[in-house]
């Protein structure tokens, strides 16, 4: 991940706020008692629909590949949390909205994560691969 | 000419810059300056576009530049006017490039073959345009292969490839289809954006 100060609390402010608004609108579509499978697929689409849109936005300011994949990830995996806590349990939704935007962190550290294992060069020899 | 890919980077040529400008081109900006470090000799510049990677380049170079958008290349002039150098801007498509064998110390790209219609293809066609023992260096988006990833792409290029770029292309892989000789690939975010270097055998 970039070290750059703008970039680094722009892609932890993209994630947080994808993260805050997948969980409310988890909130506010998802009934308690839905079917839980359905609840996962359809609110995981509902999250990378939300994180896609506001990668437009977001992208025009903080790059492409690097705001689009963290978002759409980011919104799949709220969207999967908070809907399923949300078809399971009543919960308000500053508390759905809370633990969406917890969300939004946990996934872009892990992008970081992620991306610190895979970045970086890999030489080739003319005989033999390294 | 290939019309339809012509007339799609026609189309969103005056919208370009907003699309794909400041933040990608800030955050790419350090890893692209490397890149065209290495400039040197005959140069062709692949897909020049709008230009937004023209303040990258080093000063000084002659530099031969192609792109299949006449309105890509007429948004590009300020900046190629700007160049502290030569550029050489034609309109010319990759599968059907009119430079003769053996022209090019160096082929440079950036972000260009998530848009070729027929990549292996075109790689084949800058391989033959490269002197042998000439240099590929390019810096472009590909595909993932790791699941989360690799599945976005999938449903991102089923979105962007009637407007714009592919997002699951296998650009390692067609660069060694396409015959050249990997040299060094270096993932810049996960192992999407990455530069790629390799040589055109001897």
């Amino acid at each position: 991940m970039d070290s750059r100060l703008y970039f680094v609390f722009g892609d932890l402010a993209g994630n947080v706020l994808v993260g805050l608004l997948v969980g409310w609108l988890c909130w506010a579509i998802v009934g308690t008692g839905w079917n839980m499978f359905f609840t996962m697929l359809f609110t995981m689409a509902v999250g990378m629909i939300v994180g896609l849109v506001l990668f437009f936005p977001l992208g025009i300011l903080f790059g492409a590949m690097e705001v689009m994949l963290p978002l759409m990830f980011t919104g799949m995996v709220s969207g999967m949390v908070v809907g399923m806590w949300c078809a399971m349990a009543p919960i308000g939704a500053a508390t759905a909205s809370f633990y969406g935007a917890i969300c939004g962190l946990v996934c872009i550290v892990a992008i970081w994560v992620i991306n610190t294992a895979l970045r970086g060069p890999r030489t080739y020899g003319t005989e033999e691969r390294s | 000419m290939d019309a339809i890919t012509q007339a799609k980077w026609d189309k969103v040529a005056p919208n370009f810059d907003v699309m794909a400008g400041r933040g990608a081109e800030d955050r790419w900006q350090p890893s692209k300056e490397t890149l065209f470090s290495h400039m040197e000799g005959k140069i062709l510049f692949l897909a020049l576009g709008t230009g937004l990677d023209i303040p990258t380049f080093p000063n000084g170079k002659t530099i031969t530049a192609i792109d299949i958008s006449s309105k890509m290349l007429e948004v590009a002039q300020p900046r190629l006017a700007a160049y502290d150098g030569e550029i050489q801007a034609q309109l010319m498509d990759v599968h059907d490039m009119s430079f003769e064998d053996n022209s090019f110390d160096q082929v440079f790209t950036s972000c260009t073959f998530c848009s070729v219609p027929r990549p292996v293809d075109g790689l084949r066609q800058l391989r033959r345009v490269l002197k042998p023992g000439g240099e590929l260096f390019m810096f472009e988006h590909t595909g993932s292969s790791y699941y989360p990833f690799k599945s976005m792409m999938n449903l991102m290029t089923i979105l962007t490839s009637k407007i714009g770029p592919d997002m699951n292309r296998t650009t390692v892989a067609n660069v060694e289809e396409a015959g050249f000789q990997l040299r060094e690939v270096n993932n810049l975010f996960l192992d999407v954006v990455k530069i790629i270097k390799a040589v055109n055998p001897c």
